[in-house]
């Protein structure tokens, strides 16, 4: 690893205060991506009680070093001294860099710092680089990889599925979707989040196991068969769901969405439960997860705040590598459209849609 | 049976009574669906007016409260080394049988160890909490550099995600990503013990997604 810190770039003209909290940049000798600018803005160090809090505002400019271009790219945040364990990421997904082009990576960092001490600096590093032929690079050890290539799977079939719209009824049918699109975004719940240690409940209502109701995609090479979980209150732990690989090939790797519909028929996406395993054509698996969720929103927290729950195969990795993603098909079942985020793509084209119009939609598709 | 007082109930829900008295209301909540409601509500209506005020006013002296606390205990500490440079007075002066003396020192120390445990499962967890921070800092001081142990957060949250940030706790430090320029912001949790926010940034157009992850995975 070299180390291209770009404190000494930067050194010139700050203030020991602000030097104190630039972050330190390591990228692998041989990365397909270079920093060739770095702004930290009004970053600042505060103390506040007995603990110093740092804003880290930085905006870097990477220039794609690789002959490829780059699809998605994830870079490391940590701090060895206040979260020596824990770690952040910042993933920028639907970017078509080519070689030698720049692009932009913002972040916002806080930390909170128990003690008085100025500590170490900020970490930042690559995990991970996706090209346009789904090729990878980078150490891994955010599990990126598996990520960036559902992202750009994803990201294939919304755009062959807009561009099929386009030519099947023109940019009126494409408009109809987009603002559909718009609309479901609009609506769509999002509940704030908890996870919590061990699996413990830490509310007062009793706890009562609630089982799953299993939503089948025609398409998934995987099926739920069974699952449960432990509800109190606004509180949801230790799911355990059991999963059957009706495909022909082995799976490694898999990914269940789980909703939840509370007291008063919202429903929402509590979250993912991810299962790394070797699950042979025709076999079952459990996935058991020692957590637990809290949602702070939900129900202000009166018994049965969590009312029901469903789950669904999100996506899947078999044993070569390969992934599958529910189809357009899929996501049409009711119980997902209106609670499942668009993917980011989607996402991406509807906001060119809002900011620069329909012209600028059906030229960014022609791109691809 | 007899119900805990409306302010007993505001005081548990917002977790500033003491061990004991914690104790004792728990109990009650679990046979009395009542009190157990409304201290459902007071919970309720401390997370509103805490999340209608996420950001403190900036014009809170933390410094000085802190180094008030801190310098309070401090003088308290320098005062009983103080008093105990004097010259203590002649056995001669207070000429009292050994005995006496040695049960006297019992007794005193009987004493101070039942009003310490008194005082401590009586004071609120956040000034307790307070009090902790404060003899640490006066500690590093005085030893040096503390090393902190892997202690457990408030309610043991390891991350948590928000429509202003995301989070993960660790050793009593936080790390936070924040999103202060996202539309059509996503929140999403990983039961493998990560949670991530996916939004445009509204200057970049970009597709952004932040996650933290806790120490564990």
């Amino acid at each position: 690893m070299r180390s291209s810190s770009l404190l000494a770039l930067f050194a010139v003209g700050a203030t020991s205060i602000y030097a104190a909290i630039l972050p330190k940049i390591d990228l692998p000798k041989d990365s397909p991506v270079a920093v060739i600018g770095a702004d930290y803005g009004d970053s600042t160090e505060t103390p506040r009680g007995s603990a110093v809090m740092v804003d880290l505002h930085a905006s870097l400019s990477l220039r794609n070093s690789s002959g490829r271009h780059i699809r998605g790219i994830t870079l490391l945040v940590r701090s060895q001294e206040v979260t020596p364990g824990s770690k952040g990421s910042v993933t920028l997904t639907s970017l078509d860099v080519a070689p030698g082009e720049t692009f932009p990576v913002r972040m916002d960092v806080r930390l909170l710092r128990p003690g008085t001490s100025s500590g170490g600096p900020l970490q930042l590093g690559l995990d991970g680089v996706l090209f346009d032929d789904l090729s990878f690079y980078g150490p891994d050890n955010l599990q990126s990889r598996h990520a960036l290539t559902v992202y750009e799977i994803e990201a294939r079939r919304d755009r062959r599925y807009f561009k099929a719209l386009l030519a099947e009824g023109g940019p009126p049918r494409l408009q109809q979707e987009v603002l559909a699109s718009l609309g479901r975004q609009v609506d769509r719940p999002d509940m704030e989040v908890q996870m919590i240690r061990a699996g413990r409940a830490t509310n007062l209502e009793p706890e009562r196991p609630v089982q799953f109701a299993l939503l089948h995609l025609p398409d998934s090479p995987v099926e739920p068969t069974e699952g449960m979980a432990k509800i109190a209150g606004n509180e949801a732990r230790t799911p355990r769901l059991e999963v059957r690989n009706k495909s022909d090939r082995a799976v490694r790797y898999l990914e269940i969405g789980w909703l939840v519909k509370d007291g008063h028929g919202r429903q929402f996406m509590a979250g993912t439960v991810p299962a790394t395993l070797n699950l042979a054509p025709g076999e079952k698996a459990q996935v058991l997860k020692e957590t637990t969720l809290k949602f702070p929103q939900l129900g202000g927290g009166q018994p049965s705040s969590i009312d029901s729950m469903t789950a669904f195969v999100s996506n899947v990795e078999f044993s070569d590598g390969k992934m599958w993603v529910p189809s357009r098909a899929d996501l049409v079942d009711p119980r997902l459209q209106s609670v499942l985020a668009p993917s980011p793509e989607e996402q991406r084209l509807v906001q060119l849609y809002r900011k620069k119009g329909l012209a600028a939609l059906v030229d960014e598709l022609k791109k691809f | 049976m007899k119900h805990p007082a409306q302010d007993q109930l505001a005081l548990f829900a917002g977790g500033e009574l003491g061990w004991f008295e914690s104790w004792s209301i728990r109990r009650h909540l679990v046979a009395c669906p009542a009190c157990r409601k409304q201290a459902a509500d007071f919970s309720q209506d401390r997370r509103t007016i805490r999340n209608l005020s996420a950001e403190l006013p900036s014009d809170i002296q933390w410094d000085r409260l802190a180094d008030e606390m801190a310098g309070n205990i401090r003088v308290g500490l320098a005062a009983g080394e103080a008093i105990s440079a004097f010259d203590p007075p002649s056995d001669a002066a207070y000429a009292r049988p050994r005995w006496f003396r040695w049960h006297a020192g019992w007794a005193i120390a009987a004493a101070s160890a039942v009003f310490a445990a008194a005082f401590w499962l009586n004071l609120p967890g956040p000034q307790a909490e307070h009090l902790l921070t404060a003899l640490r800092a006066i500690r590093v001081e005085r030893v040096g550099k503390l090393v902190q142990s892997s202690e457990a957060t408030t309610d043991e949250v390891m991350v948590e995600a928000s429509r202003a940030s995301i989070q993960v706790r660790e050793n009593g430090g936080s790390l936070a990503l924040l999103h202060p320029r996202s539309d059509g912001l996503t929140i999403s949790v990983n039961m493998q013990g990560s949670a991530g926010a996916r939004y445009i940034d509204s200057d970049t157009g970009q597709v952004t997604i932040n996650r933290v992850y806790y120490a564990q995975q």
